[in-house]
Parts: C-alpha cells; structure tokens; sequence
C-alpha cells in the first residue's frame, strides 16, 4: 500500500509535466485548430537556454522565469515567422510545418549543444519527508508545485484577465472578435507564446529527472499528446487532468504490469491515445465535433 | 485538345529514366549502387505514403513502423525458418499490407488531424516495440540479413556488358530495380483508374464523394493497405540491402525522411515519390561529405553538423516547400514546363493559357 | 447635417466576382439610413466593405477621414460598431464575458458602468443572464445581446445586418423600438440592412435601395414608402 501511494505521488509529479505540454498543445489547438508537433522540441530549445543561463552561474530561480520570458519571445517570434504565412493553409499542411519545425529545432539543438546527454540540476533537495509511512521526495513535490502554480497562472490569465477574455474570444470565433476590434493575428502569437512558456516549464521540469539532450521530449511529448486527447483537446481543465492520469497510469503500469518496464512504457502512452481515439474520441471534457459539410 | 498540348510528353521521359537506371550500375561502383538501392526502396516507400497522403488524403506519420514490420517479418522468415529471402520478399509485402488494411479500419474514425498523432505516436514507439519480443527479433542485437549471391544468368550478362563480375549489392540493386518499376507501374494504373478516381473524390471532400456513390470506407481502408504494402515491400528490400537490422534501423526520422520525402517530390503524382527519394536520400549524405571537405571550417563544427545536419535540413525543406511550393518539385517542373511551351509556341490568348495543368493526368 | 458616413462609388467583391459596382451612399451624423433591396443585391457586401471585410475601391469617409488600406480593428477601433450577418455572438463565451468584449477597450470606467446600466435597463434578460454561456440564449435574446455589445463600444455609427433575421415579428418591434431609442438618446447613427422593408422604413430618415451591386432608388423613408411603383417593384410589399 505504502509502495502505491509513493508510485501515486511521484505519478502526479511526473503527470504535472504532462499536464504542462499538454496544456500548451491545447492552447495552440484553441487557437489555430492545429497541433503542434514541435512543442516537445520548443521546450527542449528552452531548457536548453535554462542549462546555459545555470551553467554561466546564474540562480536556477532566476533563470526559470528568464527562460520563460525567453520562450514566450521566442514562440510569438516562430508564429510571425513561420507560421503566419501559410495561415491560410489546409491544416494537414500546417501540421507539416510544425513537423518541420520540430526537426528543425530538434537538429539547430544538437547543433548547438551536441547530442551528449547533459545532467540539468535540480533546484530541489534530494531528500524526502516521510508523510504517515510514505516516502515523499522533495523533487517530486517541488516538481508539483512549480507545475500547479503555473496552471493557477494560466488558468487566471484565460479566465480572469481582458487579454484572456480577447484571446478565447480571438481563438474561437475570429471573425466576430476582429469586429469588436480585437488584434485576432496578434492574439495568435499572443498564444503561441504562451504556450512555448507553459511547454518550457515541463522541459525544465523533466530535465533532471531524465538527462538534457536534444531528443529528451521525444517520449515526453507522446505523454502529452495521450494527456491532451484523454482531456479532450480543446479543454485546458481536461489536458491537466489528463496528464495527471496519465503520469498515474504510467508510473502504476510500470511497476505492477509485468514486462511493461522501461521504454515499453511508452506504449502505454500510445496505448491511451489509441483507445481514446477510437473509444471516445472526444475525451474526458471535449464537446462533440460539429462535423462541417 | 489543350489537355494533350500541355501534357508534359512523358513516355520519352519514362525510357530515358529507365535506360538511366539499367546502365547506371555498370559505371558506378558496387558500393554506390547499394546507395542508389537504397534510393529505390526509399522510393517504393514513399509511393506508398504517397498513395495514402497524396491520393486519400488521409496524413500518416508513421510510415516507418510498417518498413520495419516488412523487414523484419522477412528478415525473420529468412534467418530463423531458413527460407530463400527472394521469396519472403512478396510474403512480407502481403502480410504487411494486411496489417495495414486492418490498421486502416480504426484509422476511419479518426479525424486526419489525430489520425497524424496517431501514426507519429506509433512511429515513436515502433523501436521499442520492436526491442521487447527480442525471442523473435534478437532485442537490440538485431538480425543478421544474408545476402545472396547473382545467379549465373546475371552474373554472365552483367560481366558480358562491363568485363567485371557482378557482386551481391549489383544484383540486389537490379532487383530492387524491378520491383520499383512494377509497383510505379501499378501505382499509375490505380490512380487513372476507377480506386484513384475514387480516392482522390475521398480526398476532395468525403461527404460530397460519398453522396455521388464512393465507398468511402472501403476505399480509404483499401488506400492504408496499399501504402503498408509499398511499405512493407521497401523494409524487406531495405533489410536486404544493409544487411543488417535492429530496433534503431527505424527511429521517428525515418518516417520523417519519407514524409520529406512525400512532400519535395510532390502529392499526388507518379514521378514525385522517385525524386523525392532520390533528394532525401542523398541530402544528409551529400552535406556529410561536403562539410567535412570544407578545410575552413572548425573540426567541432564539422562533426556536429555530421549529426545535425539531416534534421536541419529536412526541417528547413519541409516548411520551406509547404510554404512556398506545396506541390513540390514536380509541381515546380510542371509549371515551369507550362510558362516555358506558353513562351515557346506564344499561346498570346490568356484565357487558355491559364489552363492549370491537371495533377491528375500524370 | 454633415455626413459621419461617406461612399463614394465603391466596388467591391470577392476575389474574381464583384459583388458592388459603384455604390454611393451617405448617413448623416445622429441619422438612421436604411439600404434596403432583394438577396443577393450588395446589402452586407457593403457593410462589409465598410468596416475593411472584404477588397474595395472607391472611396469611403468616417467622419471626414478615408478608411482606405485600414484594417478591420482600427476601423472598429476608430468607432464603428458592426453587428454582423449572424449577431456574430461568441457562444463560447459567457453572456458577461461576450459585453465585456464590447466595452474591453475603453478607459473611461465610470462612463463604462453606466453604460452598463443603461444596456441592462434596455435589455433586463441580459442580466438575468450574465453568467450563462451565450450558447443558451434564444434568437432574440442573442440579438439583444448583440446590440447591447454594440452599445458598450460606444460607437458614432453602428451597423446592423438584419436584426430582425429569423425573430418573431413581437420581438423585432421590441428590438427595433431599441435601436430607435438608443438613437434618439445616444446621438449614434445607424446603418440598417433590411429584408422587411416596411419596419425599416418606418424609422429611417433616408433609405437607399440595391439592385445587383448599384443604388436603384434613394429617398426620404416617407417618401419611398409612398411611392407605389417603388414599392411593388423592390420592396415586395
């Protein structure tokens, strides 16, 4: 009992990781209707400017928001760039290039830093506090922290603010936004970056836990994908719960399924998002599709 | 009558092109032939893709997980059951497509924007599938592929032409070369005929192709087993020609590299999937050659572009050619072919001239 | 009366089809101008080309300044409140959240709140409904809700498609008793595209008909709705 409930917990910490890039793929798909194949690797450009920033001696609590400040800029800068030009482009075309993005990213990373697997510190003490008999680790609960505060964050900016009001209103209904004199462009890049910040915090969560390297989103990005279509994609209470389950599943399967350890892992991802798929397409929050003639 | 003046005159351009490939083994060394098999099998591969993507319009990302399905099922059939690895060939292809056909059914309920995450899930997760029955797939060890000798009849017409004798990677080219040209043969067939027509109305709107009669499910689940069969028939033809196999033979780039692929040569046409092979192929391999000769630059710089270079390259052509040339290379041919006979033959009336030539006739 | 709105022989389309050919029309500042005419005649191309929707040339003035090569949120921006084809209502959005997206760019938060009051005094089942998702509200209540969103951009000249679109003729009354007013008591000037002609005559100062892209007859409202040939050929009643 004491071994489920200690896999339970750290199955949420590494489920609030998910739950970030997922809720970044859901920002993007409210906005322009697409996913973002590239949002793993835009994360792992960002922590990767984190190493560096920590490595030139820089506190890693300063860094933190500095790269996400930095991810922010940089997600606005890739929208204006690369994707505001084929805006009007079929989304099949779309996710071509984000599929190129992420290539794109994922070699400009390895150009830069090579592809040796780098250990990114943890600004969380090794330690763990013993809650009534279960062993809970600092990083763990540091790593859900971090992760609830910044989908607080989120969650107040889009319900509570007027940029939040102008950029669901921009997302879902572009044309009747821009008559009430919403920037609906400037809004799209406006949720590109914030989804490049939200996807950074996962990247700079999950780097200690596994090693830096350019390829390091490459399974975490499978996770979030399962975690974003169990919510059902549109919703960003659904991409957090989602992720949550899906850390949990993932970590109890490891442990109690015979033969599913280590990368085999990852099939249960592919597992979820098959199921889901097929079973309930439209996941645990998501409305019916309207399917358009 | 307009269709036939602008259509580009291609039979003259099919034989020149297979001339081209017959003779090429015979000037280039073994060891460039085995590249160029390489090319080819890359081309089946991405004919399949294309026929799924550029035909039935349905996006997979995946395509790798079935080249490594083919290899392996031959590789397994030839080293394990002993079987002659010619025959496993047509066996792996049949078996795989009819993975694919069922693969298919469930695809139908998927939206072509999940039916994309879908298949790139499974194209991550394809190596690590592949390491666990490792009884069956010799885990991360892989599986040695034996490569056979020339037949006699060969070896005898190959020697009769250049004066040398012919090695395994020479015969395996010739092989992979007809297969190639039967399956582009086929593929032609089936998109001028009544599945092509069918598949491309699926793809220009399913509602509207239902409404005038198509199968819509039996053609596109029909389309996903075609392609897995090109691309069960490319893994086995690949095992073959490297020799070897293991879970890392088909990493996500792979599907990527077919997908790039797809694009640059051009959707939707016959000629696209060769030259779209023929550039992904040799892309990384040309900028790994180059680079390094190039005395100025530092060592760092040359070994990390070793590794990086294909994945910035295949990332700056994807959004490039989806941005500015979405029909790829042969769309760019072709229109280039359409101003250049305008100019020639001075069609002065703009009304015909403006004619947009039919991606579907070639 | 100086004019706040100016056409001066606009064309308009969609890509290769031209939809205006030349349309010339003005609405005096504080007036109520009607463009009436059959389907398809140009009636919401126009409104369109005004607030930036679509491709035009020819000249149009707000407020003596031309709109030309202005994007659709500076024109808004500018004053201009365009209640389009549909309500254009955001039913992802709550029944709050969708006014709060007609009042998000002023500055004058007093002014705001009693503009606010104003609109719940004209339309009290808007707050009833505040908190409700948009999507539950009948017709009429959505173009309420329109309208009121309208009102809290505080405009010098609105532009209404066809309010009275799919709604009972006792709701339309009521709703066009409200523009009446709001025009009356607020100074704003309207442009109104109609299909039922005779209500919209009613309270316009001038009205404007479209046949095929080109004006086909302007006049007084009184004066078109007594004119029997105009009637019978291009108001259908």
């Amino acid at each position: 009992m004491q071994e489920f409930l200690q896999l339970v917990v750290s199955g949420i910490a590494t489920g609030g990781i998910f739950a970030s890039l997922a809720l970044a793929l859901v920002l993007i798909y409210n906005a322009m209707g697409l996913v973002n194949f590239a949002q793993g690797e835009m994360a792992m450009l960002a922590t990767f400017v984190a190493y560096s920033l920590v490595n030139r001696g820089m506190s890693f609590w300063i860094a933190f928001p500095v790269t996400l400040v930095l991810a922010f800029g940089g997600g606005i800068v890739i929208q204006r760039v690369v994707i505001k030009p084929a805006e009007r482009a079929p989304v099949l075309t779309l996710v071509i290039i984000t599929l190129g993005l992420a290539t794109l990213v994922n070699g400009l990373a390895g150009f830069i830093w090579g592809y040796v697997p780098r250990s990114f510190p943890s600004p969380f003490s090794p330690d763990s506090v013993d809650l009534a008999g279960v062993f809970i680790s600092y990083r763990d609960l540091g790593v859900i922290a971090v992760s609830g505060l910044v989908l607080l964050c989120v969650y107040l900016l889009l319900q509570h603010t007027t940029v939040g009001l102008t950029l669901r209103a921009a997302a879902h209904h572009p044309e009747a936004s821009r008559l009430l004199g919403v920037q609906v462009s400037w809004m799209l890049a406006l949720g590109w970056g914030l989804a490049s910040a939200v996807g950074a915090v996962s990247g700079m969560m999950v780097a200690p836990i596994l090693l830096l390297e350019p390829n390091m989103m490459q399974t975490i990005i499978i996770y979030a994908f399962a975690a974003a279509v169990l919510g059902g994609i549109e919703s960003p209470l659904g991409a957090v719960v989602g992720g949550l389950i899906v850390g949990v599943t993932v970590n109890l399967a490891g442990s109690y399924i015979p033969g599913v350890g280590g990368d085999l892992q990852l099939a249960v991802g592919l597992g979820i998002i098959v199921a889901v798929l097929i079973l309930r397409p439209n996941g645990l929050f998501g409305r019916a599709a309207v399917r358009r003639v | 009558m307009n269709r036939i003046r602008t259509a580009p005159p291609r039979y003259w351009l099919v034989a020149l092109t297979l001339v081209f490939f017959l003779g090429f083994p015979t000037v280039i060394s073994s060891f460039l032939a085995s590249e160029w098999t390489q090319a080819l099998i890359l081309a089946i591969a991405i004919m399949g893709l294309n026929i799924l993507v550029g035909y039935s319009g349905q996006l997979s990302l995946g395509h790798g997980a079935f080249m490594a399905l083919g290899a392996y099922v031959s590789a397994i059939l030839a080293h394990r059951y002993k079987m002659d690895y010619l025959v496993t060939v047509p066996i792996a292809a049949v078996f795989t497509g009819g993975v694919g056909f069922l693969f298919g059914i469930p695809a139908l309920r998927l939206s072509p924007l999940y039916l994309a995450l879908a298949t790139f899930a499974l194209a991550v997760v394809t190596p690590s599938l592949i390491k666990r029955p490792a009884g069956l797939t010799g885990g991360v060890q892989g599986i040695l592929v034996l490569q056979p000798d020339p037949p006699d009849f060969a070896r005898e017409a190959f020697a009769f032409v250049t004066g040398t004798a012919m090695t395994s990677d020479q015969w395996i080219y010739y092989i992979t070369l007809l297969l190639a040209v039967v399956l582009f043969w086929l593929a032609w067939n089936l998109v001028r005929h009544r599945p092509g027509r069918a598949m491309r109305a699926i793809r220009d709107g399913e509602v509207a192709a239902a409404a005038s009669g198509v199968n819509v499910a039996g053609y596109k689940t029909l389309a996903f087993g075609i392609s897995a069969f090109y691309g069960g028939t490319a893994g086995s033809l690949f095992a073959l020609s490297t020799g070897f196999i293991s879970p890392d033979t088909f990493p996500v780039s792979l599907s990527i590299q077919l997908l790039v692929g797809a694009v640059v040569g051009g959707l939707a046409s016959i000629p696209g999937p060769l030259l779209g092979a023929i550039f992904a192929f040799f892309l990384p391999i040309g900028s790994n050659q180059w680079v390094p000769s190039q005395t100025w630059l530092p060592d760092q710089i040359t070994s990390t572009v070793k590794n990086a270079g294909p994945a910035v390259s295949y990332g700056v052509v994807l959004i490039l050619i989806m941005m500015f040339a979405p029909n790829g290379i042969v769309g760019l041919l072709r229109s280039g072919y359409v101003i250049l006979n305008r100019r020639l033959r001075g069609a002065s009336d703009p009304k015909t001239g403006q004619m947009p030539p039919d991606p579907q006739t070639v | 009366m100086s004019a706040i709105l100016e056409l001066e022989n606009v064309h308009a389309g969609y890509g290769p089809t031209s939809v205006l050919h030349g349309v010339s029309l003005s609405v005096p500042e504080g007036g109520v101008v009607s463009l009436l005419g059959a389907n398809g005649a140009g009636k919401t191309t126009t409104l369109r080309a005004i607030t930036g929707g679509v491709r035009w040339s020819g000249d149009i003035r707000f407020a003596g300044r031309s709109l030309r090569r202005m994007s659709t949120e500076e024109i808004v921006r500018g004053g201009i409140a365009h209640v389009p084809e549909g309500r254009g209502i955001c039913t992802e959005l709550t029944v709050d959240e969708n006014l709060r997206l007609g009042s998000h760019l002023r500055r004058d938060g007093a002014e705001v709140r009693k503009d606010y009051d104003r609109v719940f005094e004209y339309f009290p089942v808007l707050k009833e409904r505040r908190r409700l998702s948009a999507s539950t509200l009948s017709g009429g209540e959505q173009q309420m809700l329109a309208l009121a969103r309208a009102l809290l951009m505080r405009p010098r000249l609105m532009l209404l498609d066809e309010p009275s679109l799919g709604l009972a003729p006792i709701v339309v009354r009521s709703i066009f008793e409200i523009v009446r007013s709001i025009n009356l008591t607020s100074k704003v000037a309207v442009l109104l595209v109609e299909q039922n002609a005779r209500i919209a005559l009613d309270m316009s100062s001038t009205a404007y008909v479209l046949e095929v892209g080109r004006v086909a007859v302007q006049g007084a409202g009184a004066e078109l709705q007594g004119n029997e040939s105009v009637r019978r050929s291009y108001l259908g009643y």
